[in-house]
């Protein structure tokens, strides 16, 4: 039951951080750098929530949300992995790369959320052109949105991971993940290697 | 009104949509300067439909455009012909919008956020924690330096993002008008090919620190190919990524061949797991 209302509380955070991804402040507290050691401690598994965080960080820095580009997503990766070590109790590894996946996932997600707010445009107009000029609705109708879209889709990871630890016989996979896993710090610090390698040697 | 616009920009992106990108943000960071220049209704009506239009740039210098229009916004508002001092603000609008939108991407999105986690990295090393190379070792770590490590970089990156969000705006609202208001308030190719150097030495520092552990925590353990081998592998991740790359793939390519290699031997095949280091 504790462990629930952990998962419970833990996603409904991700929710809250992730509007600072985009929608509000914008001081990368949606990171998963950040979030991981965050969710580790409510969840008490603080080194491995911030291995999982910084590791995902090394990986989706490559990543650069730019003219409306909707990056996979940091926050839904670090919780939904933070989670399916916690809640879902499979080894940091394999939850590592289930999160990998969880932020890939959520970025369609978010495109269609963008998407629908699209059409709110003419309602805007219209409720202004009628004397009414609060826009300060629209704006926390959205926010709510993305929590609350944010909060059941790490939920949703979370009981997913813990279906995926019932398979019988799973734990085959456990060696592979281990290794592949050990190998990814490498593959973060490569990539933030060739980050600033590319800049230092640009052409022109 | 311009600390209300400062407040109000941290919302630019709320309400962010693929038809006019973050119009209702920028409608409502400005609302304020609106209410305050056209205390008639009408005319402010007509003003914050003017700024429903499509708006788009980079979030921290969005307050160098907001400044700039405020002030295009306050002169027309006293002039004898507005629609003459608003023929051009469009066209301003757009023009900064894309330039500033160039320069913070560039700055902020480019190099100070993946130095953020440079920052929590060597913090991370100055206070003993390995956990995040050694990711099979369970040493003790305090909540304290865990939390430490994203912050400082948190803590560098925002001060910079509301130093220059405060200070566009006043710039802006300093020199509104031109379509190259503000734009030299920096020399901001220096600043860009300075924090290039930075990231770059910082990432050079964390990748040999992170093979002189690896080193060091093979050392006396493991034979000569043993320790071979273990460094080999990182140089092979990189060339992995570095080909990854160069076909135009994402680092999540390379993530999913190390998976799926690393699955094959030692779940499929069931070769004996080892360890990078012991």
């Amino acid at each position: 039951m504790t462990a629930l209302f952990h998962a419970f509380v833990s996603a409904a955070l991700a929710g809250l951080l992730n509007l600072d991804a985009v929608q509000a402040f914008q001081f990368l507290l949606s990171r998963p750098a950040f979030v991981g050691p965050v969710l580790g401690l409510l969840n008490g598994c603080p080194a491995e929530g911030a291995k999982i965080g910084v590791l995902l960080e090394l990986l989706y820095i490559d990543f650069i949300p730019v003219g409306g580009v909707v990056p996979p997503n940091g926050t839904a990766a670090a919780a939904a992995g933070v989670l399916a070590h916690s809640a879902g109790g499979l080894p940091p590894s394999l939850a590592f790369f289930l999160g990998l996946a969880a932020g890939v996932v959520y970025s369609p997600v978010e495109y269609r959320l963008r998407a629908a707010r699209s059409p709110w445009n003419v309602l805007v107009e219209a409720q202004v052109a009628a004397g009414d000029f609060n826009l300060r609705r629209w704006l926390a109708s959205a926010m709510l949105t993305e929590t609350l879209v944010m909060t059941l889709y790490v939920l949703a990871w979370a009981v997913a991971a813990a279906a995926l630890r019932l398979l019988p016989g799973l734990t085959w996979l456990y060696p592979g993940t281990d290794f592949a896993y050990s190998l990814i710090p490498w593959l973060g610090l490569s990539g933030l290697y060739f980050r600033f390698r590319t800049q230092i040697y640009k052409k022109g | 009104m311009l600390f209300s616009m400062f407040l109000r920009s941290f919302f630019l992106q709320a309400g962010w949509n693929y038809e006019r990108f973050q119009n209702l943000g920028f409608a409502f960071s400005l609302e304020p300067a609106l209410r305050r220049i056209y205390p008639d209704g009408e005319k402010f009506k007509a003003a914050l439909l003017r700024h429903l239009a499509i708006f788009n740039t980079q979030p921290y210098m969005a307050s160098f455009v907001l400044g700039n229009i405020a002030r295009i916004e306050e002169k027309a508002a006293g002039s004898a012909s507005p629609e003459a001092e608003l023929k051009y603000m469009p066209g301003v609008k757009q023009a900064l919008a894309s330039s500033f939108a160039s320069i913070g991407d560039r700055i902020f999105w480019g190099r100070l956020k993946p130095m953020t986690v440079q920052l929590c990295l060597l913090v991370w090393a100055a206070g003993g924690f390995y956990g995040w190379l050694f990711t099979g070792v369970d040493a003790p770590v305090s909540a304290g330096l865990l939390l430490a490590g994203p912050l400082a970089g948190i803590f560098v990156y925002s001060a910079f993002s509301v130093y220059w969000r405060w200070k566009g705006l006043r710039a802006g609202y300093t020199c509104g008008g031109s379509a190259a208001c503000a734009l030299d308030s920096c020399d901001w190719p220096r600043q860009i090919k300075l924090l290039s150097t930075a990231g770059f030495a910082m990432s050079l520092a964390i990748v040999l620190l992170s093979f002189g552990l690896l080193a060091a925590a093979n050392r006396g353990h493991v034979t000569w190919h043993g320790a071979a081998l273990r460094l080999a592998l990182p140089v092979m991740v990189l060339l992995v990524h570095r080909a990854s790359r160069a076909y135009g793939r994402s680092v999540f390519f390379a993530a999913g061949v190390i998976l799926a290699v690393s699955v094959l031997f030692f779940s499929l095949l069931g070769l004996e797991p080892f360890n990078l280091y012991l």
